[in-house]
């Protein structure tokens, strides 16, 4: 009993010390999300009605916004989950060198503003832009592809700057994969791709979550990408926020427009925990 | 089936891992790679299994040469040293793997995979996940995975090597057990020693990337070839010196050493070899050939029996290792001065020139 | 060459104005601060301001000038209620300055230290300092449409079958409402209030032929530059500034929609002598005329124009010739029907096809 409490003081003395040094962090947190959220919630129903709510739920532009701009998210992260995939598996397998040369062309466009990646595409995609002009030059096509100034513009661009955010969660993933699990479903019989389907994509599973969460988040947020790469056509829910509070300074509806933005971003996040969590553990 | 290796050469850049390895595994024999790490055993285990490739030589598996196949052509059987269980499957899914793997039917591979687990002993565990179960648990699941397809061969990587003491005697003596009952080909990787000397049907002990000595556990002890070997297999006093004529060797600082046989040429350079337990201390060594006389430098009390280091007069160490029963008081004490003794016929000769 | 010259030459003019020898009014009235903060549009015109009116005002007074950016009525709103107002003077954007003074938060003006008595009556108000103008005009690429052969009216901009090849308009209600009644035959004087059906009726003939609806201020000198389009919508100065590096750029006054970039002093600044000083250097027509050739963008001060190189005043929107073609964009139609207006252009926005 003695060596039970004696062995169990240091623990907590521990917790504390940890709790400490959190505390700042928690702090900041705290300051600075929590509570403008709370004033965020509180202004949306400001005057003690739910008619900023109704206004967003019953209006079909909005509606029709939230919709496109869920869809658009839902289409970013597919694209990006199997583009990401084969890179995050080279990086690991590549090794150091991998590592490093992977990581540095992935972190390289962090260090531009997203709005200067966003002229370089309109650089690249317009009608007579480079790639445009290039595949003229070559004979290829006869008129210009429209490349720019519409969802696929739109696409491109949001993809290249959520890339990151699915390779780096996956290789992490990948990377805590024991390397002898592989081994052992070889020396098993499996031929390479019943590995990859019956061991390795199953383990990576929450380092896919992750990504996919994190991607799918952020984009329903973007709003410069899609007005300058989208040629004004394409409409996403952060634009008609930015608006509504920059413009128009109503600040409540925007705030309603944001906490139904928040909701529905809260909700996908605990769908996607319930899918990952009978896999938390799963990638010792 | 048996295994056989020829000439097995792998280099890494400027590093020779393996420097040219024979060896043959008997169908149905219990084999031990016994090295310490960095001795190329893993390098071994690995082309073996079919994870790495020889630069030179070749692997057969009974009358099939595997030198370069993919380990998934070569029905070998591998418990990893971490067991490798694939944690998002359930124990069941894990050792119905390979059947999966090799198109055995729905029903037969049921029926198969529940006698795998009643083998060792976990039928009832089927549908729990790797990492609901006890470590040695886990190494049961992994055994039974690696049995289950009937493989050619069965490669162990120091499986006991995460057990506590205890758990780890019991799996020791249940896979030669099971070893046994199945006749299963086994080749078994450890730098335990003792380990080894439990296991095995043979050892083979390696250095540096070479094979320096394989035989029986009891030859491999008694009789080492090598200076390495009788050091690396159990405790041992090694001491230097050169032969002489009429079955004797001089060895500095402390004398001349009576030995059993002779035949080697005199004036070669050898090891000599006495095993602690050899060491006759006190009364009992009056009488015996070799004596002298040392100080008890320190007691280690290992229930069966006691060790002691001993200085000599000369600066030479030795170490003694006297059976005790319960009931008697440690002989010795340190600091005492007390008489050695040991016989030729304990004496092991490793003249050098036999490398 | 050209161009450089006539900087150099302003330049040198503003210069001149700055060593003028200045009326001490009053300064012993309020207490030296080491400096004021003045928010304004960033980018290049941040870097004219930093040249002209902080300099000089640096000078005059030996207070140093901080400019910060962008331009933020969201900001200024949440600075003026909060108390905390970081801003000594900020410029409002848009049409922004008619909310900003209905909504309280600007400061009235000294017009004791302000001196706007040579300003057209116009454009003098109690709170808002107008401190340049510009106007949306319509741009074309030269090399597509040669030797005047270019649409010279918002009808003609419609006339997709004459003029044919990609537009781009802003996607913003503001100007293209009245830019499509004017293209449907509405006349200059009879635009407000805005019959809104029928502005996107017509707008709707033109839709298809839109390939971009620009958001930033850039967007449509690039487009043209790029040839992504061969007709756009604009701001004067953009087009001018593209011109002048030798691009095949040029504009087309007529239907242009002009209006007047706005100074005021947010309410609870806390050190409004000094804000008035600081607009009352913005008034210095040897100052306006740099940033007017510069940038196309005058100033009100009726001598500004006198130090304008006489090259560069066909590209003014206050030239005479070019303001009698052009129309002031009905600031308080938009302050009251802003937002509504925008909801209809979102809607209008997202239909498909």
């Amino acid at each position: 009993m003695a060596h039970a409490s004696a062995r169990r003081d240091p623990a907590r003395a521990r917790e504390r010390t940890l709790l400490a040094l959190a505390a700042p962090a928690l702090i900041v947190l705290a300051v600075l999300f929590v509570w403008p959220l709370i004033r965020l919630l509180s202004m949306s129903v400001e005057g003690g009605t739910l008619a900023q709510f109704e206004k967003a739920a019953l209006d079909e532009l909005y509606v029709a916004v939230l919709w496109d701009s869920l869809e658009i998210a839902l289409i970013v992260t597919v694209i990006c989950l199997v583009l990401a995939y084969p890179v995050a598996m080279w990086i690991v397998q590549a090794g150091r060198l991998g590592f490093i040369l992977g990581m540095f062309f992935l972190l390289l466009p962090f260090w531009t503003s997203v709005l200067v990646r966003t002229y370089a595409w309109m650089v690249l995609l317009g009608r007579n832009g480079i790639i445009n002009r290039m595949l003229r030059d070559w004979g290829w096509i006869e008129f210009p592809l429209p490349l720019l100034h519409n969802l696929l513009g739109v696409l491109i661009g949001i993809v290249h700057v959520m890339l990151p955010y699915m390779v780096i969660p996956i290789y992490a993933a990948l990377l805590r994969i024991d390397p002898d699990l592989k081994r052992a479903a070889e020396g098993l019989g499996a031929p390479a791709w019943r590995t990859f389907l019956r061991v390795t994509l199953p383990l990576s599973l929450p380092g896919v979550f992750a990504g996919s969460a994190l991607v799918f988040v952020i984009t329903l947020g973007f709003f410069i990408t899609p007005a300058l790469l989208g040629g004004g056509r394409v409409v996403m829910i952060a634009t008609l926020i930015e608006q509504q509070v920059r413009e128009f300074l109503d600040w409540n509806f925007a705030a309603a427009l944001a906490t139904v933005l928040l909701v529905v971003t809260l909700a996908i996040y605990a769908l996607l925990g319930r899918l990952t969590g009978g896999q938390g553990h799963a990638a010792r | 089936m048996d295994l056989t290796l020829r000439g097995v050469v792998r280099r890494f850049g400027a590093v020779t891992a393996l420097a040219g390895v024979d060896l043959n595994v008997a169908e149905g024999e219990l084999l031990t790679i016994l090295g310490p790490s960095g001795s190329g055993k893993t390098t071994l285990l690995k082309i073996v299994a079919g994870f790495e490739f020889p630069d030179e030589g070749s692997v057969r598996l009974g009358a099939t040469d595997v030198t370069m196949s993919p380990p998934r052509s070569r029905d070998v059987g591998m418990v990893f040293q971490n067991y490798a269980l694939f944690p998002h499957l359930t124990v069941a899914q894990n050792v119905s793997f390979p059947l999966e793997m090799r198109h055995v039917p729905k029903a037969e591979r049921q029926r198969r995979v529940a006698e795998a687990l009643a083998l060792v002993e976990l039928a009832e565990y089927g549908e729990r996940l790797p990492r609901q179960l006890s470590g040695g648990q886990q190494q049961r699941v992994a055994l039974a995975r690696a049995i289950v397809f009937n493989p050619r061969l069965l490669l162990l990587d120091e499986p006991f090597g995460a057990l506590d003491r205890k758990l780890r005697e019991v799996m020791q003596l249940e896979v030669r057990r099971l070893q046994r009952r199945l006749k299963l080909t086994t080749l078994f990787i450890t730098h335990d020693q003792e380990e080894a000397l439990i296991l095995s049907d043979r050892i083979a002990v390696m250095n540096a990337g070479r094979i320096e000595q394989i035989g029986l556990p009891g030859d491999v002890y008694a009789r080492p070839t090598t200076r390495f070997v009788a050091d690396f297999v159990g405790e041992s006093n090694l001491l230097e010196g050169t032969l002489l004529d009429a079955g004797a060797a001089e060895v500095p600082r402390f004398g001349r050493v009576a030995l059993a046989a002779d035949g080697a040429q005199p004036g070669t350079r050898a090891t000599l070899l006495v095993r602690p337990e050899a060491l006759r201390v006190g009364a009992d060594a009056a009488g015996l050939a070799n004596r002298a006389t040392g100080r008890i430098v320190e007691t280690v009390f290992l229930g069966l029996s006691v060790k002691l280091r001993m200085a000599l007069e000369g600066g030479l160490e030795l170490l003694a290792r006297l059976p005790l029963r319960p009931s008697e008081p440690l002989p010795v004490a340190e600091g005492e001065e007390v008489p050695i003794g040991f016989s030729p016929e304990d004496v092991h000769v490793i003249a050098h020139g036999a490398r | 060459m050209s161009i450089r010259m006539t900087r150099r030459a302003a330049l040198g003019a503003g210069l001149a104005a700055a060593t003028l020898p200045m009326p001490a009014i009053g300064q012993g009235n309020a207490p030296k601060p080491d400096r004021i903060v003045v928010n304004a549009s960033g980018g290049a015109m941040a870097n004219l301001f930093r040249r002209t009116y902080n300099a000089e005002f640096e000078k005059r007074h030996g207070i140093r000038v901080v400019d910060t950016s962008p331009v933020d009525f969201g900001k200024l709103r949440a600075m003026v209620e909060s108390g905390n107002v970081e801003w000594t003077v900020t410029e409002l954007g848009g049409q922004d300055f008619v909310r900003a003074k209905q909504m309280n938060l600007l400061e009235p003006l000294d017009l004791s230290i302000l001196d706007l008595s040579r300003y057209p009556e116009a454009v003098r108000d109690t709170h808002v300092f107008p401190s340049s103008v510009y106007s949306t005009v319509m741009a074309y690429r030269t090399d597509v449409f040669p030797n005047g052969s270019h649409p010279k009216s918002w009808a003609e901009f419609w006339d997709v079958r004459r003029f044919p090849g990609p537009r781009s308009l802003r996607n913003h209600p503001v100007d293209n409402l009245e830019f499509a009644l004017l293209a449907d035959g509405v006349a200059k004087d009879k635009i407000y209030p805005i019959d809104m059906d029928r502005a996107f009726a017509k707008l709707d003939q033109i839709r298809q032929h839109v390939t971009v609806w620009w958001t930033t201020g850039a967007q449509p000198a690039q487009l043209l530059v790029d040839r992504e389009v061969v007709l756009a919508s604009g701001w004067n100065g953009r087009f001018f500034d593209v011109a002048n590096k030798g691009a095949p750029v040029s504009i087309e006054w007529s239907g242009g929609s002009a209006k007047q970039n706005a100074f005021g002093i947010p309410r609870g600044c806390k050190h409004p002598y000094w804000a008035n000083q600081f607009l009352q250097v913005m008034t210095t027509p040897q100052l306006q005329a740099v940033y007017a050739t510069e940038l196309a963008y005058p100033g009100l001060h009726p001598d500004t124009v006198n130090y304008v190189e006489e090259k560069v005043r066909p590209h003014l929107p206050t030239t005479p010739a070019n303001l009698e073609k052009q129309f002031w964009l009905g600031v308080d139609w938009w302050t009251e029907n802003g937002q509504k207006a925008q909801e209809a252009w979102n809607r209008w926005m997202l239909r498909r096809g």
